[in-house]
């Protein structure tokens, strides 16, 4: 039964909080650091009770997932198997490797994965249910890793480091619509900006190409470098859509060449700007 | 125990709760927003500027497990449990079923007050079929778990503290 309750006061005190919580929303978004250190102080007070949570409730999701998602660990192993297979048959006709890697790399002009990465595993989506376009993966500050890290697998980008505490850090996928990121079409090697699309999967170049630029379906994304966060010519995805027709504001969608599904591995890239540099170089 | 110690215990009891059990048992990617429940139930027992101040810490604290910008959830949850104290006021004499109908209705206006908020600081797009997917299995999962929450932040919340009250139309105040 609830207590009974004054009426006066709760208006003011209401205001006050809402302009307490809005104060510190502001200061968030200027970067006032002391939040941001409170915030990962607690983040990693919590990690060992998080993992020991993890570690216990694992033998009950691989029962619950037996049970429940039978079929669809059955679909994964034949689709394992079939990759299998597939790999195995490229292993054995080495010539056409040889080619098709020559001719990935004509495109790319470089090979990115001499770059140094970091080994991490997909830990899930982070707390809470508003983490849309974000993951969660095993490796913090102590590992070497810091914010703005560029996150690829073997087939390309696939998103930033967003939240980098001690154990544990969040990435920031290319589809999320905050994200922005410098890229280059290989094909007419016009610079522009790409921004993720959201829940359409896709990401969208919407400045920096210019409308006359012939670009053709299936032209290779790669990052441009530079002054980007990211190191140049990784793989970003495949023009899906070139919006040849437009005026001004021309958006060209492209696939993004990495895909999550069924991935529990990811490769941080060692950036040694971003480790050296301080938060405001960080961006 | 003095009242204010109370509520950190169910405070951070139910932190630690959303962070270990909660984020383990998932249905359709959606779990329980206990810190949510907390504040909603914090108006419901104990009135508006109580619930208020318990709704903040509840709010700060799930910023502060979440990686949201702090004070985004503090922004909404104290609005809400304000404004489900004052409909607690209109809806003293009402069975259970009602109640546990307005408490699946606040919790879903909170997940999507919530959502709303973040998508206006551009921390995610707003997709409206997931935003309704999301507040409907969250408030459904809670409300399995609002009986011992309940108990709890009553516990909490009108124990130890002076306690205000008003007596209904007579507007006579007195403090016990």
């Amino acid at each position: 039964m609830a207590v009974p309750r004054p009426t006066g006061r709760s208006r003011p005190t209401l205001l006050l909080l809402i302009a307490a919580a809005l104060t510190l929303l502001t200061l968030q978004f200027r970067g006032f650091a002391p939040l941001d250190s409170f915030q990962q102080g607690m983040r990693d007070l919590l990690d060992p009770v998080r993992s020991i949570s993890e570690t216990a409730a694992r033998p009950l999701r691989s029962a619950w997932l037996g049970v429940f998602d039978y079929d669809d660990l059955r679909d994964r192993t034949e689709r394992l198997e079939k990759e299998l297979a597939r790999m195995r048959g490229r292993q054995l006709s080495s010539e056409a490797d040889r080619e098709l890697l020559l001719r990935l790399m004509g495109e790319v002009g470089i090979d990115y994965t001499t770059l140094d990465t970091v080994v991490v595993r997909i830990l899930g989506t982070p707390p809470g249910n508003f983490s849309s376009h974000t993951i969660e993966v095993d490796k913090g500050l102590d590992d070497g890793l810091s914010e703005g890290m560029a996150v690829v697998t073997g087939a390309g980008l696939v998103g930033r480091l967003e939240v980098v505490d001690r154990s544990r850090s969040i990435v920031r996928l290319a589809t999320h619509p905050a994200f922005r990121m410098g890229v280059r079409l290989v094909g007419s090697q016009d610079e522009g900006l790409a921004r993720g699309g959201g829940a359409t999967g896709y990401l969208v170049i919407d400045a920096g190409i210019r409308p006359d630029v012939e670009v053709a379906v299936g032209e290779v994304v790669v990052t441009s470098g530079g002054r980007s966060r990211f190191p140049a010519d990784i793989p970003v995805g495949r023009v899906v859509d070139p919006d040849q027709g437009a005026d001004l504001d021309r958006e060209i969608i492209v696939e993004p060449a990495a895909s999550l599904e069924h991935l529990s591995f990811l490769n941080v890239v060692l950036d040694p700007r971003l480790a050296d540099a301080g938060p405001l170089e960080r961006g | 125990m003095t009242g204010r110690l109370r509520i950190v215990a169910v405070l951070l009891t139910a932190m630690m709760a959303q962070v270990t059990v909660f984020e383990e048992i998932r249905i359709d990617g959606v779990s329980v927003e206990l810190l949510l429940l907390v504040s909603i139930l914090a108006g419901f027992h104990g009135g508006p500027e109580r619930g208020a101040v318990v709704a903040f810490c509840a709010g700060l604290l799930h910023d502060s497990i979440t990686a949201t910008p702090m004070g985004l959830h503090a922004l909404v949850y104290a609005p809400l449990a304000v404004a489900t104290s004052h409909l607690e006021v209109r809806l003293a004499r009402s069975t259970r079923p009602f109640l546990a109908v307005g408490l699946v209705v606040a919790m879903a206006v909170g997940v999507c007050a919530t959502m709303l908020a973040g998508g206006l600081f551009g921390l995610h797009d707003v997709d409206v079929a997931r935003l309704a997917r999301t507040a409907l299995v969250a408030s459904l999962m809670s409300v399995a778990v609002v009986v011992p929450t309940s108990r709890a932040v009553c516990w909490a919340v009108t124990g130890g503290l002076p306690v205000d009250v008003d007596v209904r139309g007579s507007g006579v105040e007195s403090r016990g």
